[in-house]
C-alpha cells in the first residue's frame, strides 16, 4: 500500500522539555490512524510539526513524496494536508458559509465556485441548516463540524483531526464517529488524536501510542489495548475489563 | 428577498449620489464647503486605513507616514521640478507603497498593541527625518505652495467646489476598491486574518503576503490624500504632513463608524468631524475647546455601548423598519 505520510526520527524540544523524541511512524494512504497517549505525550506537538506550525529540531516528514520540514503551514495545506485544532478556532465574525468559503478559496479564487464547493462541504458535515449562522453562535459540536467542513473545503488528501470529540456527549460522539467514518469512506487518509477510546476503537485501523514524547507502541487496536506498557502508561489496569463492555471513554 | 434588498440599496445609493453631487451647488457658504471637504477627505483616509485596520484588524497608528510621503513627494516634484501634482499624487502613492514594504516587514513581526506602537514609531521617525534634513525638503519651516490662481492642470482652483469634487472622487474610488475587495477572496482572507492568523494559515492563507499586499493598497490610497490635502491648504511642513492626529483620526473614524464595514469610516467621519467642526464654529469663541469635549464624549459613548461601531446600528434599525422585526444589536458578520 502506498504511504501517504512517513515520519522519520522527529524530535522537538521546548527549552528543557523534550516534547517529541525520536518518533517515527508512517500512515498508509486511505487509512485511519489514531494517535493516543496521556496528556503531554506529544500528540498535539506532533500535529504541529507535521502541519508546519513548529519546525522539528531533527528528523524528516514526507507526505505524498514531498519533504514538509521547512515549509510554512499554508504551503503544507496547499500540498493537501488539512488540520483541525484541539480547541475549535472558527472565524467567529463570519457565518458558517463564509468560514468554509475561506477554505475553498485555496483551490479556486472565484466566489461563485468557492461558494458551491463550500456548500458541498457544509452539507457533508450536516450543517446546511446553519449556513448563515455566525460561527460564534454555534454549539461545540457544530463548531467542530464547521472546522471539519472548512478543512475539507481545502480539498485535502490527508486530514489531521485533533481531539474533535472532546467535550461532546455520548450521542454527539456517535455522530462524530459516523462523520469520521464517512470521511474515511471518501478515500481520505486520516490521522486522529483522541482520548475517547470507544471512538478510536470504532474508527482506527492502526494506533500509535505516545508517552512522554516517545512512541511506546503501535499496532492494530487489539494489539495496542493488550500491550502491558500501554495499559500502564495510559489506559489503566481497569481498561481491559471495561473495554469488553464498550463503556469506557477514558 | 435578496433582490428587493439590492434594489432598495441601489435606490438609496442613487439618492445619496444625487445629494452629494448637488450639495456644493446648493450650499454656497465657503465655510460649509470647507467642512464637507474635510469630512470627505478624512472619510477617504479612514476608508484606506479600514482596509488593513478594519478588515484584517491590523491596528496601525502610523498612517501619517504615507500621508506625509504622498504630500512631500508631490510637493517636491512640483516646486523643484515643476511637475503637476496630478502626476505627483500618483508618484507619491508609489513612494508610499515602496516605503510600506520595509515598514511592513518590520512591523508585521509584531501583533496587537506592539504592532500599533511600532507603526507610531515609523511615522515619527519620518517626521524627524524631514525636520532635520533641511536641504532636502525645507526642514521645520516648511514651505508654501506657490499660488497660481486658477490652474486646474496644477490642481489649483478658485472655486472651493472643485476641491470638493476631487475629494468626493477620491472617496468614491476608495469605496469602490473596498467594495470589490470585500466581495472577493481577498476580503474573506483579510477578515480571516483579523479573526485568527493561525487558523487562516492552516487553511492555506499566506498571512504575511496578504498583509503586505493590503498594506500596499492602504499606503497608496493614504498618500493620495496627503497630496490633495497639501494642495488644498497651500502649505506643508513636517508637523502637518506627518501629524500624529492624521494617524489617530484615520483609526478613530473607522472605529466609531464600524471597522471592517464599507460605510463605517464614512459614518464615523460625518459624525466626528461634522460635529466638532460645527461646535468649534458656534461655540469656539465663547467656550474654547468644547468641540474636543464633545468629540471625547462621542468616543466614550460609542466604545461603551456600541464597541463594534455605529454602522451596525444603522443596518439594524433599517432592517427593523423595513422588515418590521427586531434584529437586535449584532456585531458585523461576514456572510457568503
Amino acid at each position: 500500500m502506498a504511504e501517504a505520510l512517513v515520519i522519520r526520527n522527529i524530535s522537538k524540544r521546548f527549552g528543557g522539555l523534550r516534547a517529541v523524541q525520536d518518533v517515527s511512524f508512517s500512515v498508509n494512504a486511505n487509512e485511519t490512524v489514531a494517535l493516543i497517549g496521556p496528556n503531554g505525550a506529544g500528540k498535539t506537538t506532533s500535529f504541529n510539526l507535521i502541519t508546519g506550525f513548529h519546525r522539528p529540531d531533527s528528523g524528516s516528514i514526507t507526505a505524498f513524496g514531498r519533504e514538509l520540514v521547512g515549509l510554512r503551514p499554508y504551503d503544507i495545506c496547499a500540498h493537501g494536508l488539512a488540520r483541525t485544532f484541539q480547541v475549535a478556532r472558527p472565524f467567529g465574525g463570519m457565518t458558517v458559509l463564509a468560514n468554509v468559503m475561506t477554505g475553498a478559496f485555496l483551490r479556486d479564487k472565484k466566489p461563485d465556485i468557492a461558494r458551491a464547493r463550500a456548500r458541498e462541504a457544509i452539507e457533508f458535515v450536516g450543517l446546511s441548516a446553519k449556513e448563515h449562522t455566525p460561527a460564534r453562535d454555534l454549539t461545540t459540536i457544530d463548531q467542530r463540524r464547521l472546522e471539519m467542513a472548512r478543512a475539507l473545503a481545502t480539498e485535502p488528501r490527508l486530514l489531521l483531526l485533533d481531539e474533535v470529540m472532546a467535550g461532546l456527549n455520548p450521542a454527539e460522539i456517535d455522530q462524530a464517529v459516523a462523520l469520521v467514518g464517512k470521511l474515511a469512506q471518501r478515500g481520505l487518509t486520516i490521522i486522529i488524536v483522541e482520548h475517547v477510546m470507544r471512538a478510536i476503537m470504532a474508527v482506527a485501523r492502526h494506533i500509535v501510542v505516545l508517552d512522554h514524547g516517545q512512541k511506546i507502541a503501535e499496532g492494530s487496536p487489539k494489539e495496542v489495548v493488550a500491550n502491558p506498557e500501554v495499559v500502564r502508561a495510559y489506559l489503566g489496569s481497569g481498561y481491559a475489563g471495561a473495554a469488553a463492555h464498550g463503556e469506557m471513554t477514558c | 428577498m435578496k433582490g428587493r434588498l439590492r434594489n432598495s440599496s441601489a435606490l438609496w445609493l442613487g439618492l445619496l449620489a444625487v445629494v452629494v453631487l448637488v450639495l456644493p451647488l446648493v450650499v454656497t457658504s465657503r465655510f460649509a464647503i470647507d467642512i464637507f471637504i474635510r469630512v470627505l477627505l478624512f472619510a477617504f483616509i479612514g476608508v484606506a486605513w479600514n482596509l488593513m485596520g478594519g478588515y484584517a484588524k491590523q491596528l496601525s497608528l502610523g498612517h501619517a507616514a504615507y500621508f506625509g510621503l504622498g504630500a512631500y513627494t508631490s510637493t517636491i516634484l512640483e516646486i523643484k521640478f515643476g511637475i503637476s501634482p496630478w502626476i505627483g499624487m500618483f508618484a507619491g502613492g508609489v513612494v508610499a507603497m515602496l516605503a510600506s514594504l520595509p515598514i511592513g516587514a518590520l512591523c508585521f513581526r509584531l501583533r496587537g498593541p506592539y504592532f500599533a506602537i511600532a507603526t507610531i514609531a515609523t511615522a515619527q521617525v519620518l517626521m524627524l527625518l524631514f525636520l532635520k534634513f533641511r536641504d532636502f525638503a525645507w526642514g521645520a519651516e516648511g514651505t508654501t505652495i506657490p499660488n497660481l490662481g486658477s490652474d486646474p492642470l496644477m490642481m489649483q482652483f478658485d472655486a472651493k467646489a472643485a476641491y470638493y469634487y476631487i475629494a468626493l472622487a477620491l472617496l468614491t474610488a476608495g469605496l469602490v476598491i473596498t467594495h470589490r475587495i470585500e466581495r472577493s477572496w481577498m476580503g474573506y482572507y483579510l477578515v480571516a486574518i483579523g479573526e485568527d492568523e493561525d487558523a487562516a494559515e492552516a487553511i492555506g492563507v499566506n498571512v504575511q503576503k496578504i498583509k503586505r499586499d493590503v498594506y500596499l493598497i492602504s499606503a497608496f490610497l493614504t498618500a493620495l490624500a496627503g497630496t490633495f490635502y497639501i494642495q488644498y491648504i497651500y502649505f506643508i511642513d513636517p508637523n502637518t504632513a506627518f501629524s500624529f492626529n492624521i494617524s489617530v483620526e484615520a483609526a478613530l473614524v473607522s472605529i466609531v463608524g464600524g471597522i471592517g464595514t464599507l460605510w463605517g469610516p464614512v459614518i464615523g467621519t460625518a459624525l466626528l468631524e461634522g460635529t466638532s467642526a460645527l461646535l468649534q464654529s458656534w461655540l469656539g469663541s465663547s467656550l474654547g475647546g468644547v468641540q474636543l469635549t464633545v468629540y471625547s464624549l462621542i468616543l466614550i459613548a460609542v466604545i461603551l455601548w456600541r464597541p463594534t461601531g455605529l454602522f451596525g446600528l444603522f443596518t439594524d434599525s433599517y432592517a427593523r423598519i423595513v422588515h418590521r422585526k427586531p434584529v437586535g444589536a449584532r456585531q458585523a458578520v461576514v456572510d457568503g
